[in-house]
Formats: structure tokens, C-alpha cells, sequence
């Protein structure tokens, strides 16, 4: 694994959440079904979901939960050292921690960081 | 989009021209590793997973023999798009039963501007339709014949 797991798990459901909003929304799905994708596996997508929460710590899933409430997106790339959610730059030392298998959140923003 | 503005997001040192996978999971598999080895992604899990949930919402495998994996992540930090092969084809879930043959598979960040992933499997989709296009893609013996042929049938 190239970041720590439960940064990967967050990362994974925030993915997951996208693509449940995409399938439900109704012009997207179209859109979809238009090009010859079925869309029919929402509620499998669900039980995914679940799958993936329940392996995430309750604290960092509530934190998640609230970043994404408050921020839209709980999760930033970090791209040339920089927190893609509030553009600050991101100390080099993260990095490292990263390497030590922590959940990193931006000092500013309070997001997670991930780096892609 | 227009076809070269398609084709500028396709990565050739990534596609698998001969996909040795036999099933659908070994086929996400393979094609997730080949974006690993060559640089264009680095985390492998999410990515795989992401393609696998995909799935689950509906086979991507539109029949005729072709399949078009696509998604989200935010493992992924532009439009990527590689193209795949198996000559003995595999049960992709297409509707019409028949093995699929010939994948295409988009990649976009969950921010994309002009929603360019859309409109880049549109496209594709749209050509790979046309029967003459699609045979043609299953015989050309390499990557740069077969972008040449998406490039002919995008014109």
C-alpha cells in the first residue's frame, strides 16, 4: 500500500459516495443508460458503502462525516505540495508522517490529506 | 470533444494490447496494474476498487464485444484512457452474452472541468459503434495502428 490504510479507506468511500450521487442523478444517469450503461446496482453500491464505513474508525469516519458536511469534500489531493481544499502549502514533514501510516489533515482546512 | 483532443488522453505505455486475464476481476486486475507499472496511478487499492464498485452499479460492457471500465477517484489527476485486448475474450457481463474482446478505460479526478470524461466516453462510444470501426480495432496489430483508426473514424 503506498498510504496509509485508513486514508485509503476514506478516499475509497469518498469515491464510492460520488459514484452513488452520479447514478442518482437523474441527468447523469441518462446520460449513461443514453451511451449503453445499465444503471441499475445503486442499492449494491449502498451495501458497499457500508462495508467500507464499518472499517473505518468511528472517530475518523465522524470526522470525515463532518469535513464533508461543512466542506463538500472531506478528502484533497495535495498537488506540488500544496492542499488542493484551501490552496496552503502543506509542510514537507507530512510526508513523512504519511509514510508513518497517520491520517494527515491540513492544518488550515482541516481536511484530509491525501497524496495521489 | 473533437477525436485528437480524445486521443491526447490516451496513454499508450499503458495499454495491454494482450490481455492474458480469463475473467472480469483478473481483467480489472490487470489493466489497474499496468496504470500502476507505468506511473500513471499510484495507489493500486483504491483505484481497483473503484473500477470493481463501478461494476457493481451495471456492467460497463456494452456488447459486440466491448467494454468501456470507468470512474472516478481521487487516486487518479487527469482524464486517462487505455485501451486493452484479449484475443480470446471474457465474460464481461455484456447483455448480448457474447465474450468481450476490446476495452476502453476512463479515468477521471472527481473534479473535472467540462466534465471532460463524459464527453470522452461519449465519444468513444460513439465510434466504437460503427461495425467497420470495431473490427478494425480487433485487427491492427498495434497501439499506434489502432489510434490511428480511432483517429480515422473520428474525422
Amino acid at each position: 500500500m503506498s498510504q496509509e490504510r485508513e486514508t485509503q479507506l476514506l478516499v475509497a468511500l469518498q469515491d464510492l459516495e460520488q459514484m452513488i450521487r452520479e447514478a442518482e442523478d437523474k441527468r447523469n444517469r441518462e446520460a449513461l443508460e443514453k451511451m449503453g450503461f445499465p444503471v441499475t446496482g445503486v442499492e449494491e453500491l449502498r451495501k458497499a458503502q457500508k462495508k467500507l464505513e464499518d472499517k473505518i474508525a468511528p472517530q475518523v469516519l465522524g470526522r470525515y462525516r463532518k469535513l464533508t458536511t461543512r466542506s463538500g469534500r472531506a478528502v484533497v489531493p495535495v498537488v506540488d505540495g500544496t492542499c488542493t481544499g484551501c490552496f496552503t502549502n502543506v509542510p514537507a514533514i507530512f510526508t513523512s508522517s504519511v509514510n508513518a501510516g497517520k491520517v494527515i489533515y491540513c492544518e488550515t482546512c482541516g481536511r484530509v490529506l491525501f497524496w495521489p | 470533444m473533437t477525436i485528437d483532443e480524445l486521443i491526447r488522453h490516451v496513454q499508450p505505455s499503458s495499454s495491454v494490447l494482450a490481455l492474458q486475464a480469463r475473467d472480469k476481476q483478473t481483467v480489472l486486475t490487470e489493466i489497474t496494474d499496468a496504470l500502476v507499472e507505468r506511473g500513471h496511478v499510484k495507489d493500486r487499492d483504491v483505484v481497483l476498487q473503484m473500477l470493481r464498485n463501478r461494476e457493481q452499479l451495471g456492467s460497463t460492457a456494452v456488447g459486440a464485444g466491448v467494454a468501456f471500465p470507468h470512474g472516478r477517484s481521487l487516486a487518479v489527476q487527469k482524464l486517462t484512457i487505455l485501451v486493452a485486448r484479449s484475443a480470446q475474450g471474457v465474460d464481461f457481463g455484456g447483455l448480448d452474452g457474447k465474450p468481450t474482446r476490446l476495452f476502453f478505460v476512463l479515468m477521471a479526478p472527481p473534479q473535472d472541468s467540462g466534465n471532460l470524461y463524459l464527453q470522452a466516453l461519449g465519444k468513444l462510444t460513439e465510434l466504437v459503434a460503427r461495425d467497420d470501426v470495431r473490427r478494425a480495432l480487433l485487427q491492427t496489430a498495434d497501439l499506434d495502428a489502432l489510434v490511428g483508426i480511432l483517429r480515422g473514424a473520428g474525422k
